[in-house]
């Protein structure tokens, strides 16, 4: 039974692990490559033992400080407002699902208008927004917002709607009040949905935020990576951005898988039964 | 049973309900269904399917508005006692909700009618007991097979201690193993409370097995077409399967299909 179990976990990180190797494979393939036919190799496609060297070297690159120092303290920047803009439409994705599900017209006349807001590309939202608010840090904050907004929303709204007729019938028979019926079911019973709405919009938020950067020059993950592209400083500080950013939005994800299973405790009895 | 003193419990007079399904055609889902249930009365409400079963039993729960017809319980309207939180209902499926443990589940209608919260606890361990659930109070429903999950349904519907409890084949999805000993816990549990009981099935030896009357429904359009008395003694364990007043019953209540055998 046990090297049943085993066996069964190996199956189902194998498919990761295999395409690691394909991946890593294929970047120092491509690597060589390039450093066989480029004079400046880094620039175009380096060594990942470069990269990762780059992380721990402490040459000062900028203003004194080292690669790493520079990419953690832009960072810092750019994810409090993916945080912020994140947690915002959020927050406000949940209540418009709850007004969508408490009212039908206003949820046939918002929800056609929602799938607007996702195709307009972010590069062609932000210009829009920064004239509105007039504040570059505020239309960062807020397009993360209205991209976490949209799955977040739409997600919950599927939860709400996912409850069966029984459980109405349920709290109708013992004559719940509407609010009873919210609290007790309909709430609790979006909240899966909820998190996987979270898990889309957080990635998302991470993403934006670093493209907004980009706008205009005042620190930011985005800023760094148009700077360190014109040469400014040490092109280990692009390849260290991306390979950061790549973390930090897969990261963010996994962040919401956690926090799920923490407001969720129901949900880790029943992962723990099936992984048996 | 002293047929002279008996209390009428739930009062079904001239019911009938259509529907109208989606090409706009008129379904008579019941008509003509009279009926008087005693108090503390086993009734079964037996049929094939499309019969009306579910549709009787929901508009005694205040479900579903009847068309023609009213129901009387205690003298009051099903809205009156529903408004009162004096009904019981088990559906087919558990409709246990997921994210709270088996008691906190059975729990839910005090919580709703503002019990205290020692209240509910203490009789949440009482009905756990009763179904023999207790070892499972912490569980979530999932962890549960279908047979407890379906326990967890029945002591919930017992807790508000209801006048009248409306079962919708509520063995129906469960092996035969697990629902012989259901219907010794439910029969105890009802000798114990001594509700009165309305329980749908389309099993006949379980009718004829669990209560003290058969009402037989026949479909197109759905109607009562028989009630067949069951004078098999109490308390009943499972041997009087074995006997041939048992085999008798049911196939009288088989012969009391309109149109013969189903
Ligand atoms: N909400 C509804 N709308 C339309 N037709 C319905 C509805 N509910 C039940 N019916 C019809 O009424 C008839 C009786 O249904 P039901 O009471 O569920 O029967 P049973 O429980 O005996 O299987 C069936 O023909 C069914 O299709
Ligand atoms: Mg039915």
């Amino acid at each position: 039974m046990k090297s049943k179990a085993f066996s069964q976990k190996i199956l189902k990180i194998l498919p990761a692990i295999v395409w690691t190797i394909i991946l890593v494979g294929a970047w120092e393939i491509g690597a060589t490559v390039v450093a066989n036919h480029k004079r400046t190799p880094e620039n175009i496609l380096p060594h990942l033992y470069q990269i990762i060297a780059a992380i721990f070297s402490i040459k000062k690159v900028a203003n004194g400080m080292t690669a790493t120092q520079i990419v953690l303290t832009s960072a810092q920047a750019t994810l409090l407002r993916a945080l912020l803009g994140f947690a915002l439409g959020a927050l406000l994705g949940f209540v418009f699902a709850l007004i969508m599900k408490m009212s039908g017209v206003v949820e046939k006349l918002i929800f056609p208008y929602l799938m607007l807001i996702q195709l307009i590309p972010v590069l062609g939202l932000a210009p829009i927004v920064l004239s509105i608010t007039g504040d570059i840090n505020k239309s960062r904050v807020l397009i993360a917002a209205i991209l976490s907004f949209y799955p977040v929303a739409t997600n919950t709204l599927a939860g709400f709607k996912s409850v069966e007729k029984e459980k109405y019938d349920l709290m109708y028979i013992y004559a719940a009040k509407k609010w009873m019926l919210y609290s007790k079911v309909l709430i609790p019973a979006s909240i899966p949905y909820f998190f996987t709405g979270l898990k889309i919009a957080a990635p998302m938020a991470v993403t934006a935020s670093i493209l907004v950067d980009t706008l205009q020059g005042d620190g930011g993950l985005g800023c760094m990576l148009s700077q360190s592209l014109k040469h400014a400083m040490s092109i280990y500080v692009f390849w260290l951005i991306v390979l950061f950013s790549a973390f930090v939005g897969v990261f963010s994800g996994k962040v919401m898988g956690w926090l799920e299973m923490l407001v969720s405790p129901w949900k880790r009895t029943v992962n723990a039964k099936k992984k048996k | 049973m002293s047929e002279e003193k008996r209390e009428v419990e739930i009062k079904i007079r001239e019911l009938g309900v259509t529907f109208r399904d989606n090409s706009g055609n008129d379904v008579q889902a019941l008509t003509g269904v009279n009926l008087e249930i005693y108090k503390g009365e086993f009734i079964a409400l037996l049929g094939p399917s499309g019969c009306g079963k579910t549709t009787l039993l929901r508009s005694v729960a205040d479900l579903q508005q009847p068309t023609t017809g009213d129901i009387h319980i205690q003298g009051q309207t099903p809205k009156e006692i529903r408004l009162q939180q004096k009904f019981g209902f088990v559906f087919q499926q558990p409709v246990l909700l997921d994210w709270r443990k088996v008691k906190k589940n059975i729990e839910l209608p005090m919580e709703i009618m503002g019990y205290s919260k020692e209240e509910r606890s203490k009789r949440a361990d009482e009905m756990l007991e009763m179904v023999g659930l207790k070892e499972f109070a912490n569980h979530y429903p999932r962890q549960l097979s279908g047979g407890m999950q379906q326990r967890a349904n029945i002591a919930r519907a017992f807790s508000l201690d209801p006048y009248v409890l409306l079962m919708d084949e509520p063995f129906s999805a469960l092996d035969e193993f697990t629902k012989e000993k259901l219907y010794e816990d439910l029969l105890k549990a009802w000798r114990a409370t001594n509700k009165t009981i309305l329980f749908v099935t389309h099993n006949i030896q379980e009718a004829v097995f669990l209560s003290d009357r058969v009402c037989v429904l026949s479909p197109h359009p759905g109607r009562l077409s028989a009630v067949v008395d069951i004078d098999l003694p109490r308390p009943r364990t499972l041997e009087v399967k074995d006997t041939p007043h048992f085999t008798e019953l049911v196939t009288k209540v088989r012969n009391s299909f309109e149109g013969g055998s189903v």
